[in-house]
């Protein structure tokens, strides 16, 4: 077989990132066949009903997600769904049989590339059920692509136009057709790196750049194909379709048809920590005495037509589960929509005023929309405020001040002013309900205000929602995410995105309530021997030196200092330093070891000096030390207070209208793990 | 590589190549049917094999208006050997006297992306007489859906649906606000035209240009202009008026335009159905074609069925033309031809050039006699409007069926039951949901507004009874799977929005 190479400059010229890139990097770097890839077509429907069923996922009613924190920096799941074969529609089923059995392959889940791990499926049984293997997945995609080519070649406006090349494609000149079918092959089987470019032959030779007409033919074919005029019709979709498909892969089960309805489970691979936040920060939570939190933030992506998803979290008994706060992007393109729609009536404004019932419909349909947004924001609020309410130790309102009751024209007036936040909203839903909002082409709004309120919709975040926790356990957390019942975006399949905030603590009773009691121990034991050494208590604020400080039996006053912080220490119970709780323990494990030297290097001292006047300084200095150690337990009883009764997050995946309906102004800080379940989309 | 992160679209294209590649077929078969009446006829064998998908039309469309109509059927097929993008042939004594019958084939179009687009709704008012339209405004009417569709296609919309007559909208009052049930009856037909376009959603500046051109438009010519309400909570039927008829000007750019053009009604008309893969601007070509040579459009129908697209046009023939008895198929351009004898062909490069068109004879065409706006209640039998939406499980029951279980249903209740246009797609679920206007009028005449009300919501309470009676042992389909709503209100249909 010839290989055709063509020089580095020829890749570098469309180095850029267009949407095919990789394919048009194949197409110059792979040989060209000089017979067509056929692939069977029962294969293509195949594949075509695997990819269109893993996009939408509509036949799962129920997705759970059970995630254990296995150390700090690694995440296991347990995912299960429910399947309902009854949702998937009659024609796809018959492409979904499989043969010579009555039972169909089904998609449950996409995965990144990267997380190629054994996924064992099982069903409520516990019998594990048959997968489609990965490369079979492959090649009933490849197929797939090949086939959708060839129908959007045959469907295409020009193909009758004999000079054009989508004619040439399809009739006279097929090799061209079988280069990008071998692209889109090799592409499919192989994956796609996550980088701008590929990495292909061409980038090691040096090759005088002369054409290749069956290369120029195939890249001027998706030239015409895919337009980058108008791409968003064709080209994007496309592109997006192959770059999934390069990316993840398919989870495919058989399915038995005998039983419609279907519980099924499985291990996901274990999930890394994306990120780890600046070491600086790291240092100063653990050198300093702010009851440090263990904070774990979570994304992945739903389906958008699941019904319910549930995600639960499970630690170690001795870690607590403070707060565990779940927010989705739900309503985000229905807010982006009305963003673009507001900016466009701002822009139209003059010309749209001539039509005055035209701009009154637009902004009563602007207005209808912000209203829904501000009902449904309210309720997230007020769930929110009931699950503060039934924490363990409640949070009350605070400092917030009740909410103003805004008359209709100081709602215009704020929302002209840009401020989108929860109360504006809510009392212009109210507003509107009332049929108070009437006439709005009239009003202020209609013009360069609508461009604030775009933006102040944007920056609050208000298209995302809350769901709490409800699991009554210190140590685990539960959250139900339910689909809204009316869907706001309905004909949008765009997969929903889902952020997790978790606050680990070490709660009551912790580690620093017994670190605390041992070391007012170890002081008093300084203080009765000092004491008993001078006589009185007068050494410990006289500058005096009392004549007999120095013991006479120096070796049991050594045998105490070393024992009793020794037998102390030791039933204490510190976690390794690898453990989520090691990290939490981190600084309190310090102040004990810290206490444990000042006892230990007082018995030294005892042991080796003779002088009254320094071993009563050493006395004095030890003591300090000992209630300084004790002053920081107390910081960090102060510190864990503050945390408690924190209302919102400092995260940036909490929705900035919660934080704001809050008056939670705190800067957001870095997480301590982050989880990133979405692949590589 | 970067990419918008939106993946609707995609998942939509993997649909439809899904579908289309499903069972090895890879085209769309399709039967029409031309003929008088208005109850369709079925497709289906006697016996249907529950089991055949080729048994069993996935999408379905009727449509009558002035005494005739069209009928679409729609299915996937396994053929794919045929030359071109359509084929169409005539079929030969399929049905009773006086139908003609037409089979064929078309290759769909996947790259035709309309599921994730925003529907805009229009209803133009060309008149406030009840529906008898003259040459003048047959032509009239053609070039107003030119205009119409033209706008969509400028900005790459694609029409989705566009009907003419249709029920026309009484004006609300403010004092009639709510619920709707005691606002004016509304006549079954009249001189009006609904269109309804897809617009991506995130392309809100094409949306709102074509609409502040919509009512440049109806200022210019005088139309009426109601939108779709488009608040969240209001369903279909629910319509935003932009501008009221004007009468005048309308009449004066009429006049201006077609100053020669007849002003008698026709007395035959021929029906024209134009079928292609589904396209943007396509029904704007065929209708300027047409008008260009002198045909107006009595009444039109135009939907996409499994992507392709159906315009089925009734066009008036002129009183002297020689009468044609034979049904024809052939090329777009052979068909102008055919219509307007007396032009010669302009091979342009119009986007319909390799689409196929089927042409009934010249044939007889009726008007309704009365209507309720011009007072015609004093004469009695007056026909009102009933709105039907349904969905059942695919391969139980078929939509002409269906249809003639809810004429016998209202039989009891009715003196005259008349389908004026029915639609029925296959979607996700494996479930068949289609909507229809039943042209009714009732046995027993009242001129009181109040007991015509309560006899149309009596009567369509009782009929829904009985259909959702008789369907189980009709199809054998789970009476739980059954949703069936007949109300004299079309905003009344919509099952509660909760999204399944």
């Amino acid at each position: 077989m010839t290989v055709h190479l063509r020089g580095q400059s020829a890749v570098a010229e469309r180095a850029g990132n267009g949407p095919l890139d990789h394919l048009r990097t194949l197409v110059r770097a792979l040989p060209v066949p000089t017979a067509p890839m056929t692939f069977p077509s029962r294969e293509a429907a195949l594949g075509l009903a695997l990819m269109d069923l893993s996009f939408r996922l509509d036949h799962l009613p129920r997705l759970s997600e059970h995630l254990t924190l296995m150390d700090r920096g690694h995440m296991s799941r347990v995912i299960s769904v429910d399947v309902d074969l009854d949702l998937i529609s009659g024609r796809l089923r018959d492409t979904l049989m499989v043969p010579g059995d009555a039972a169909l392959w089904v998609p449950v889940s996409r995965y990144s590339r990267r997380d190629l791990a054994p996924a064992v499926i099982r069903d409520s049984n516990g019998e594990v059920v048959p997968r489609l293997s990965h490369r079979d997945a492959n090649r009933v995609t490849a197929a797939a692509f090949v086939k959708l080519l060839f129908m959007l070649i045959s469907a295409h406006d020009d193909v009758s136009d004999q000079a054009g090349p989508i004619h040439q494609l399809r009739h006279t000149h097929q090799r061209s057709r079988w280069l990008i079918e071998a692209a889109i092959t090799e592409l499919v089987m192989v994956g796609s790196p996550v980088g701008p470019r590929m990495h292909t032959p061409l980038d090691h030779a040096d090759l005088p750049g002369t054409s290749h007409p069956v290369r120029d033919l195939a890249l001027l074919g998706l030239d015409a194909l895919f337009p980058d005029a108008g791409g968003d019709r064709l080209l994007i979709p496309f592109a997006r379709l192959l770059q999934l498909a390069t990316r993840q892969y398919i989870l495919v089960a058989q399915l038995g048809l005998d039983r419609p309805r279907r519980f099924l489970s499985w291990e996901a691979p274990l999930l890394p920590a994306q990120h780890r936040p600046a070491p600086l920060q790291t240092l100063a939570k653990n050198v300093l005495p702010v009851n440090r939190e263990f904070v774990v933030e979570y994304e992945t992506e739903i389906p958008r037509s699941v019904k319910a998803y549930h995600l639960t979290l499970e630690v170690r008994q001795e870690i607590s589960v403070r707060r565990f706060l779940m927010a989705s992007d739900v309503d985000e393109e229905f807010v982006e929509v009305l963003a673009q729609d507001l900016e466009s009536v701002a822009r139209r404004a003059e010309r749209l005023g001539d039509h005055h019932k035209l701009l009154e419909l637009e902004m009563q349909g602007i207005a209808s929309r912000l209203a829904e947004l501000g009902r449904r924001r309210l309720v997230d609020l007020a769930s929110y405020e009931a699950y503060l309410a039934r924490l363990p130790i409640p949070v009350g309102p605070g400092s917030v001040p009740p909410p103003p009751r805004l008359t209709a024209d100081q709602v215009i007036a704020a929302l002209s002013a840009g401020d989108c936040s929860l109360d504006v909203l809510a009392a212009f839903c109210a507003h509107y309900a009332a049929d108070r909002m009437q006439h709005l082409a009239r009003s202020g709004l209609a013009g360069p205000a609508l461009l604030n309120i775009a933006a102040g919709l944007r920056a609050a975040q208000v298209g995302r929602d809350v769901t709490t926790d409800n699991d009554p356990r210190e140590h685990g957390a539960h959250a139900h995410w339910r689909r809204p019942s009316v869907e706001l975006s309905p004909q949008s399949t765009e997969p929903v995105r889902v952020f997790a905030f978790m606050a680990l603590a070490d709660e009551a009773p912790a580690l620093i309530e017994n670190i605390t009691r041992m070391v007012a121990g170890l002081a008093l034991v300084v203080l009765a021997i000092g004491t008993l050494l001078s006589g009185g208590v007068a050494w410990l604020y006289s500058s005096a030196v009392s004549a007999n400080f120095v013991p006479a039996q120096a070796d049991a006053v050594v045998a105490v200092l070393l024992l009793v912080p020794g037998l102390l220490l030791a039933r204490l119970d510190l976690p390794s330093t690898k453990s989520v709780l090691g990290q939490l323990h981190k600084f309190q494990r310090m102040l004990a070891a810290a206490s444990v030297a000042v006892t230990t290097a007082l018995a030294i001292a005892v042991g080796t000096v003779q002088s009254d006047r320094e071993m009563t300084r050493l006395f004095q200095v030890a003591l300090a030390a000992l209630i300084v150690i004790l002053v920081c337990c107390l910081c960090e009883f102060y510190a864990r207070r503050i945390h408690r009764s924190s209302s919102v997050p400092r995260s940036t995946r909490v929705p900035r209208w919660l934080r704001d309906a809050r008056r939670a102004g705190q800067r957001p800080v870095e997480p301590d793990d982050f989880f990133d379940a979405r692949g590589e989309v | 590589m970067t990419l918008p992160a939106n993946s609707t679209k995609s998942s939509e294209l993997a649909r439809i190549a899904a579908e289309a590649a499903g069972n090895y077929s890879s085209s769309a078969q399709f039967t029409l049917t031309h003929g008088y009446g208005s109850l369709p006829i079925s497709v289906i064998s006697a016996d249907p094999d529950k089991e055949d998908p080729s048994d069993w039309p996935t999408d379905f469309c009727h449509f009558s208006a002035a005494g005739l109509s069209v009928s679409t059927s729609t299915w996937p097929s396994v053929n794919s050997a045929f030359s071109g993008r359509v084929q169409i042939d005539p079929v030969e004594h399929a049905g009773p006297q006086d139908t003609y019958s037409y089979s064929g084939h078309a290759v769909p179009n996947p790259g035709f992306l309309n599921q994730s687009t925003r529907k805009v709704e229009v209803l133009i008012t060309l008149g406030n007489t009840h529906w008898s339209p003259t040459y003048r405004e047959a032509l009239m009417q053609a070039l107003i859906i030119e205009k119409l569709t033209a706008l969509a296609a400028e900005r790459d919309a694609p029409v989705l649906h566009l009907h003419t007559p249709v029920a026309p909208v009484p004006l609300s009052y403010k004092a009639e606000r709510g619920d709707g049930s005691n606002e004016r009856l509304r006549d079954a037909i009249g001189p009006c035209l609904r269109f309804s376009i897809g617009v991506d959603p995130k392309m809100s500046d094409a949306r709102l240009d074509f609409e502040t051109e919509l009512a440049a438009l109806a200022e210019e010519y005088g139309f009426g202009l109601k939108l779709d309400d488009q608040r969240l909570n209001r369903v279909r039927g629910d319509w935003f008026t932009i501008r009221g008829f004007d009468r005048e000007r309308y009449r004066q750019a009429r006049n201006r335009l077609f100053p020669e053009a007849s002003a008698v009604t026709p007395r035959r008309a021929v029906i024209a159905s134009v079928i292609g893969p589904s396209r943007t601007g396509t029904t704007a070509a065929a209708v300027a074609a047409l008008r260009e040579r002198g045909v107006g459009v009595l009444a039109a129908s135009i939907s996409s069925m499994r992507r392709t697209t159906f315009i089925n046009l009734v066009l008036p023939v002129a009183a002297d033309a020689p009468a044609e008895s034979q049904q024809w198929t052939g090329g777009w351009l052979d068909a102008l031809s055919r219509l307007s004898p007396g032009r010669g062909d302009e091979p342009g490069d119009s986007p319909i050039d390799d689409w196929k068109v089927a042409l009934s004879p010249a044939m007889r065409c009726s008007y309704p006699p009365s209507s309720q706006q011009t007072g015609a209640t004093t004469t009695g039998r007056v026909p009102y409007p009933i709105w039907l939406w349904w969905q059942l499980p695919h391969r139980t029951v078929d939509t002409p069926a269906l249809l003639a279980e809810v004429q016998a249903a209202l039989q009891p209740h009715t003196r005259r039951c008349d389908i004026a246009y029915a639609q029925s797609r296959l979607c996700r679920g494996d479930v068949v949901r289609g909507r229809a206007k039943l042209i009714v009028m009732l046995s027993q005449e009242h001129r009181d507004h109040e007991t015509v009300q309560r006899l149309l919501a009596d009567a369509t309470e009782a009929a829904q009874l009985r259909i959702r009676e008789w369907l189980p042992a009709l199809g054998r389909v789970d009476p739980s799977k059954v949703r069936l709503r007949l109300s004299p209100r079309e905003r009344w249909l919509t099952y509660a929005e909760i999204s399944a």
